[in-house]
């Protein structure tokens, strides 16, 4: 009797084994039948409509055609725009190209467009990317500080007829163009089916690109895109993009390795060894980042500028980028990412330099350093060995006793840091979504411009000179000049490198582009015959 | 029996009530805000941080969002994470993983586990013996990160026999490298308690009894040495059971299965206060259940032990 007990409840155990392994069963087959199609490694993206996304670029780029397109030899070309122009740089009329459609077949009309950027600005809705039209004149009533907002629209955009309309800015902009760009992501237009349920367009998004999505999105299982048949653009090398989610990205690295996934972009950590592992099939594409040194201005032992240009020229960022960073980046000479057109490089000469003995007699001229230095950054995501080696430099070469240590996640550092509660330097960087240099001199110079306290220094005559850039910068950078001598002579941190974004690639792509946001040109992706 | 099954229910209601709030108030204490910290090193605007905090109740006082998070709980609502998702349906989307690859694991750990355990046993201190022991300590020694990377490389990477990520392969190929590493830390403590107890069983005087008896071996260990001596590997197989449904976070990770254990990482990354309580109550959940149902197959198998 007994013994039948225990017979019935292995049998229980099996059959619901059974049943839950037959759920988790079932992937999806590989196109077999002649279809272009690739597989790129991403980070599941939880949002993926445009004015929220946080991680899906990639997808974003595939799924929806920007009003312009920064290309590679820093040429602006129009999209979906047929043009944009403003005789005072304030006010901007936007003319659209006819024949448009989204993926359901509607028209993009210039009221899309309308229509998709209140629906970014308005408060309640708390689009994560809101901030990308925050200079559109009307924002704040949209977000006022307290209670709740006036309206629903804003007053800035004006739509003229079908395929045009206008945008006032709060103030002149020579840049923004610039800022409808292709990773500008919150300036995508949405059709109206969207904005009777945002949260059941977040699931399926339909856009205006050169790809459509297949299926609803669902957490963590891959998003297949195909080839949108009656794109009005030009039209791209593949039939069909599947982006896998995964949560490690060095397994996704491994997997391109062996062949399961065409793209992957590179984990820190390999970065050493992917030239040696991938050869040709290993890219860095120049990014519009920038990293710095952030240094405790409100600590007075940070206040001569000859102390923070001896650190500057205490760090050896060759040696570090060749050892940690395979070489993948670049030193920086200047203060905004070279890719940022008109930047001027080697402004920043030999405090830029590696020279230990000028830097020691500089510190030591300022009447050296008091105490311990403990350099201070986010723990958890590799960072580890790049700020022990900036550590080791200062104790070396300043003879400053000087640690590098963790917070113990993201969040703790950056409460940390916009609290001004840091008594070392700090971990700075920024990556810019359009190459200008005015979208890295606004987040790390101007007071709430995006990077609070990645430099705490914000003075007015550098604001007052960036504004002046971007009322009369002619188009090529060369306004910017003047900002970034002022920020020389006061020299608030060191900046160490210009990032690049690291790509490795399976055998079935011969090549791959991008353009200068770094990221992979998906609808340019020459395969392998 | 019933007394018995009462007095667990009670126990259970005050175990849950207790660890969803101290858990709830921890993740709270957490140091760093997590809305600021969001949108990575871009932050999202102060207007819109704002309002997700009202939108999340995160404005409020601890005992007012733990108040709100067990209200929710007696609707079915186990909350929201800070993306808008709801998270009863990212766990539902994420149990059918670590289900299958725990239970994938375990059977592994029980099938061999127990048959190594009986031949060592039935053989102790012979050449198989000795290499078992050998291995069973190789493997426990070894960290479950090395194992599952080099597996990976070797067997996915080199050889090409499974899949070196994903479920989409499907079981059995995507879970079997997996659970394999899993279960050999697991499976080593399982042969080593089965051959105690065989070895054990084996010198007690009932089985020398049968064998004076002429009852044939076979039955003598098929039937009555199995049964003695698996009482105890059983505690241990149930508790090993919570665990490994409790998500291998490491394991999950390195082979990229979108499990329960990666959700709770991703979910104290985030400070994502609804997410990690309702994992980990669920967990917690288990692992009493288990254990009840330890207790319950125990006394079927040892008439001795008595729930009264």
């Amino acid at each position: 009797m007994r013994r039948k007990q225990r017979t019935a409840t292995a049998g229980v155990l099996l059959v619901a084994a059974m049943a839950l392994t037959a759920c988790a069963t079932g992937g999806s087959d590989a196109a077999d039948d002649g279809t272009r199609a690739i597989t790129m490694g991403v980070t599941d993206p939880g949002t993926l409509t445009p004015g929220r996304q946080l991680v899906a670029y990639d997808f974003n780029m595939a799924v929806w055609a920007p009003l312009t397109f920064l290309e590679s030899d820093g040429t602006l070309t129009y999209v979906q725009a047929e043009s944009i122009e403003s005789d005072d740089n304030t006010t901007w009329t936007i003319t659209l190209k006819d024949g448009w459609t989204f993926h359901d077949g509607t028209p993009v009309t210039a009221q899309s467009y309308v229509d998709s950027w209140n629906t970014v600005a308005y408060g309640p809705n708390a689009f994560e990317n809101s901030g990308q039209v925050a200079n559109i004149v009307g924002y704040t009533d949209l977000n006022p500080a307290e209670g709740e907002p006036t309206g629903t629209e804003m007053s800035g955009l004006t739509v003229v007829d079908d395929s045009t309309f206008t945008v006032e800015l709060i103030g002149p902009d020579s840049q923004f163009p610039l800022q409808v760009s292709q990773a500008q992501t919150a300036m995508y237009p949405m059709p109206e089916s969207a904005f009777d349920d945002l949260d059941a367009y977040n699931t399926h998004p339909i856009g205006n690109g050169p790809f459509e999505l297949q299926d609803d999105y669902v957490e963590n299982e891959p998003m297949v895109v195909t080839a949108y048949e009656d794109y009005a653009g030009d039209e791209p090398t593949t039939d069909q993009i599947t982006f896998v989610p995964y949560t490690d990205d060095t397994t996704a690295y491994t997997d391109v390795q062996a062949g399961n996934l065409d793209i992957s972009s590179v984990p820190a950590s390999r970065l050493p060894q992917a030239d040696e592992e991938f050869g040709d099939s290993f890219y860095s594409f120049e990014a519009p980042g920038i990293s710095y040194l952030g240094l405790p201005l409100w600590d007075e032992r940070y206040q001569d500028v000859r102390v923070r240009q001896a650190i500057s020229m205490a760090i050896d960022r060759e040696t570090i980028n060749d050892v940690i960073y395979g070489g993948a980046y670049t030193p920086a000479t200047a203060f905004t990412p070279a890719i940022e057109p008109g930047t001027p490089e080697g402004i920043c000469g030999e405090l830029c330099e590696y020279d230990p003995e000028a830097a020691k007699a500089l510190l030591d001229e300022a009447g050296g350093f008091e105490g311990s230095m403990e350099i201070y950054f986010p723990g958890g995501g590799g960072l580890d060995e790049f700020y022990n080696a900036i550590a080791n430099n200062l104790r070396q070469n300043l003879g400053v006793d000087a640690t590098a240590v963790p917070s113990a996640d993201w969040a703790e550092f950056s409460d940390k840091r916009t609290a001004s509660d840091i008594d070392g330097p700090f971990f700075s960087r920024w990556g810019a979504l359009y190459p200008s240099q005015q979208a890295t001199l606004r987040p790390f110079f101007v007071e709430n411009g995006g990077c609070a306290n990645c430099i705490p220094w914000y003075d007015e005559s550098v604001k007052a000179a960036i504004d002046t850039a971007d009322a009369t910068d002619p188009g090529d950078g060369s306004a910017y000049a003047d900002v970034q001598e002022l920020i020389l002579e006061e020299f608030p941190a060191p900046p160490l490198f210009f990032e690049t974004y690291s790509y490795v690639t399976s055998d079935a792509i011969s090549e791959l582009v991008t353009s200068p946001v770094g990221n992979p040109r998906l609808t340019h992706v020459e395969l392998a015959d | 029996m019933i007394r018995f099954l009462g007095r667990r229910a009670f126990e259970l209601v005050v175990v849950f009530v207790g660890v969803t709030f101290i858990i709830y108030v921890m993740v709270f204490t957490l140091p760093g805000d997590p809305i600021a910290a969001l949108g990575g090193d871009r932050p999202l605007p102060e207007a819109v941080q704002e309002q997700l905090r009202a939108q999340y109740h995160l404005d409020e006082p601890v005992w007012l969002q733990y108040l709100r998070y067990v209200g929710g709980l007696f609707v079915g609502d186990l909350g929201t994470g800070f993306d808008g998702r709801a998270v009863g349906d990212r766990m539902a989307a994420r149990w059918p993983v670590t289900i299958t690859l725990a239970l994938t694991a375990w059977a592994i750990e029980v099938v061999v586990g127990v048959v190594l355990g009986l031949v060592t046993g039935l053989r102790s201190g012979g050449f198989v013996d000795r290499t078992v022991l050998v291995g069973t300590i190789l493997a426990t020694s070894i960290p479950v990160f090395v194992l599952g990377v080099t597996a990976q490389l070797v067997f996915g990477l080199q050889l090409g026999w499974f899949p070196i990520a994903g479920t989409s392969a499907g079981w059995p190929s995507a879970y079997l490298l997996p659970a394999i590493v899993i279960a050999l830390f697991g499976l080593a403590s399982v042969t080593r308690l089965m051959r105690g107890s065989v070895v054990d069983t084996m010198r007690s005087d009932f089985v020398r009894t049968l064998t004076a008896k002429g009852m044939p071996r076979r039955n003598i260990v098929g039937v009555h040495v199995m049964r003695n001596s698996v009482a105890p590997v059983l505690t241990f197989l149930a508790i090993d059971l919570g665990y490994l449904l409790g998500g291998t976070v490491v394991i999950e990770a390195i082979f990229n299965l979108p499990g329960i254990g990666q959700l709770l990482f991703d979910a104290i990354k985030t400070h994502e206060g609804p997410t990690v309580v309702g994992v980990a109550t669920a967990l917690i959940l288990i692992f009493l259940a288990t254990s009840v149902l330890v207790d319950l197959v125990n006394s079927l198998l040892d008439p001795r032990i008595r729930h009264e």
